[in-house]
């Protein structure tokens, strides 16, 4: 099926194309968080034109906003305690970037402008740095701790090219995943990092059942929620007492 | 088998969930305890936050005591009014409690004031138990019966609002239980217990009922309170993970009905020994956790999805 698709777009690519472009699928278009969902695969391929050879591409996985704070353990009377020290406002939940080349000219520079405009520029300066590193050191804590959490990779998983033309990237999704829209763009540059062509693609996350049922209650309907948790619970109860009574009569 | 729980927004083992209710269940039908201030530090200790681990312990342990209340029912061992007093003292506790709760959560403390509201009970009962049960077992073996019993009369019965408590065979003022009622409303809405360890104590020593009303009584209003409890934490801190309850609720029916079939070797002062032991153990995890340097100074803390 893949080596069909990656053919058919060939086929397309070739007669379409004018200057530097770049065309792309996914494999799949929603994913479903159940109880059960334990992290998934997803599979992002397309094609390039005119072949890849002094230009690049970079994928992006941009998962939906949400605020972050960062905490730090202060040692108050011998005791570990959590005292916020920065704050980021709207900044993706996840984010993923790959580039074909990673002997790109400027790829660190590529690295600090896509992670300045989508975190950096988010930080609420109203939390001034107290242990003199400066911002710096927010910005260091921030990607060290979304990295170990698995919610930020850069230049960390590798870019599959065929034939300099075609191109497939498996987009790894951790288990524990905000529900939302996951935006996955292809951008293909230059050896300047200037932009060529770009083509966007995206996945609903969304859950589904019990998880969907429980979790939007809980947040929207929290009268019903508190009295169907009571109720559910008396119902056990009372059927525990029920059963038990029968079992040993 | 991996779950993920919706509201605590974290992945457990669904075996290890359900061993866990069924072990403390096991325990409470031996100890004939509640359960809920082992269960909540477990919880805790699991990784699932604990604002969200007091929560959904209230509302296990709604379902819990009430299949214990319908047993005492049937035995007439429960006093209605005496309960009911209990219940409006109770219902003002975890009002003021889940909004005492709330407030310090939303200042990000809600880890911390819940494990040192842990240390402070299961230190401070644990130490009590640990040595009363020891004095117990020495004057027994000394065997010098120096237990006494005998109605006393304190300053409980010098308080206004008297009333006349039937199945209890009272006469003593309002006034204390709605104050005993409000502390465990309160114990209830912060910490996720029952407060069976108090109240049992407390409508013995203090109010001086006696003790074949006491189980009956405590399970009836503890019922309301966890209930209630739940409620409030379900609409002001949306913290009650059902998903999770629903777990704990199945694992602690199973394990309560083992353990009080399970016909235990041991005198009463032994098996309070080693509940005192188990308490103890809780409380130093719990202290240790908070002293001990940890592996990362930093953390993230998600928003709410935007």
């Amino acid at each position: 099926m893949r080596v069909f698709i990656f053919s058919m777009l060939l086929i397309f690519s070739t007669a379409s194309f004018t200057l530097s472009s770049v065309i792309s699928d996914i494999d799949k278009s929603n994913i479903e968080l159940s109880t059960r969902f334990d992290g998934t695969n997803l599979l992002v391929f397309g094609a390039l034109s005119p072949e890849i050879d002094n230009t690049s591409l970079l994928v992006e996985v941009i998962g939906p906003s949400t605020s972050v704070d960062i905490t730090k353990k202060v040692q108050i009377w011998g005791i570990w305690v959590n005292k916020k020290i920065a704050h980021f406002q709207d900044i993706p939940s996840f984010y993923k970037i790959s580039i074909s080349n990673p002997e790109h000219p400027i790829l660190k520079e590529i690295e600090y402008q896509k992670l300045k405009s989508i975190f950096y520029d988010f930080l609420e300066t109203n939390s001034t740095p107290q242990d003199g590193n400066g911002v710096e050191q927010y910005y260091h804590e921030l990607t060290r701790l979304k990295k170990k959490l698995g919610k930020l990779s850069i230049f960390e998983e590798k870019i599959n090219i065929i034939d300099k033309k075609l191109f497939s990237y498996k987009v790894n999704l951790p288990k524990k995943i905000y529900p939302g829209k996951y935006k996955i763009k292809m951008t293909l540059i230059d050896q300047q990092g200037i932009e060529l062509s770009k083509s966007e693609q995206s996945v609903k996350v969304s859950k589904v059942g019990v998880q969907e049922f429980l979790s939007s209650n809980s947040k929207n309907n929290p009268v019903f929620y508190g009295l169907f948790s009571v109720i559910i619970a008396l119902f056990l109860g009372f059927s525990a007492a029920q059963l038990f009574r029968w079992m040993y009569r | 088998m991996q779950i993920f729980l919706p509201i605590a927004d974290v992945p457990v083992d669904l075996f290890v969930l359900l061993i866990l209710g069924a072990a403390v269940g096991f325990l409470s039908g031996v100890f004939g305890i509640g359960g809920g201030f082992l269960m909540t530090p477990l919880l805790i200790f699991l990784g699932i936050p604990a604002a969200v681990a007091v929560a959904t312990e209230a509302n296990q342990i709604a379902a819990s005591s009430f299949s214990g209340v319908l047993a005492h029912l049937k035995r007439r061992a429960v006093d209605f009014k005496m309960g009911n007093i209990l219940v409006v003292g109770g219902l003002l506790g975890s009002a003021v409690g889940v909004e005492v709760f709330r407030i310090i959560k939303s200042y990000g403390q809600i880890d911390l004031f819940v494990s040192l509201c842990y240390i402070l009970f299961l230190g401070s009962i644990g130490t009590l138990m640990f040595l009363e049960s020891l004095s117990t077992i020495q004057r027994s073996r000394k065997s010098v019966n120096t237990f006494k019993h005998k109605k006393k009369h304190n300053w409980i019965h010098g308080l206004p609002f008297k009333t006349r408590f039937k199945s209890s065979n009272l006469y003593i003022s309002a006034i204390p239980p709605v104050v005993i009622g409000f502390i465990i409303g309160i114990l209830a809405s912060i910490m996720g217990v029952g407060g069976g360890f108090i109240l049992i104590p407390a409508m013995i020593y203090i109010l001086g009922m006696p003790t074949k009303v006491v189980i009956g009584t405590s399970l009836y209003q503890i019922m309301f309170i966890t209930a209630f409890t739940t409620f409030m934490h379900a609409t002001q801190n949306k913290t009650v993970d059902l998903l999770l309850a629903l777990i704990l609720i199945v694992g602690g029916v199973l394990g309560a009905q083992l353990g009080a079939r399970v016909t235990v070797k041991l005198k009463a002062e032994e098996i309070r020994i080693l509940l005192a032991i188990i308490v103890l153990l809780v409380c130093l995890k719990l202290a240790l956790d908070l002293m001990m340097t940890p592996n990362d100074l930093f953390s993230i803390t998600y928003g709410s999805e935007s």
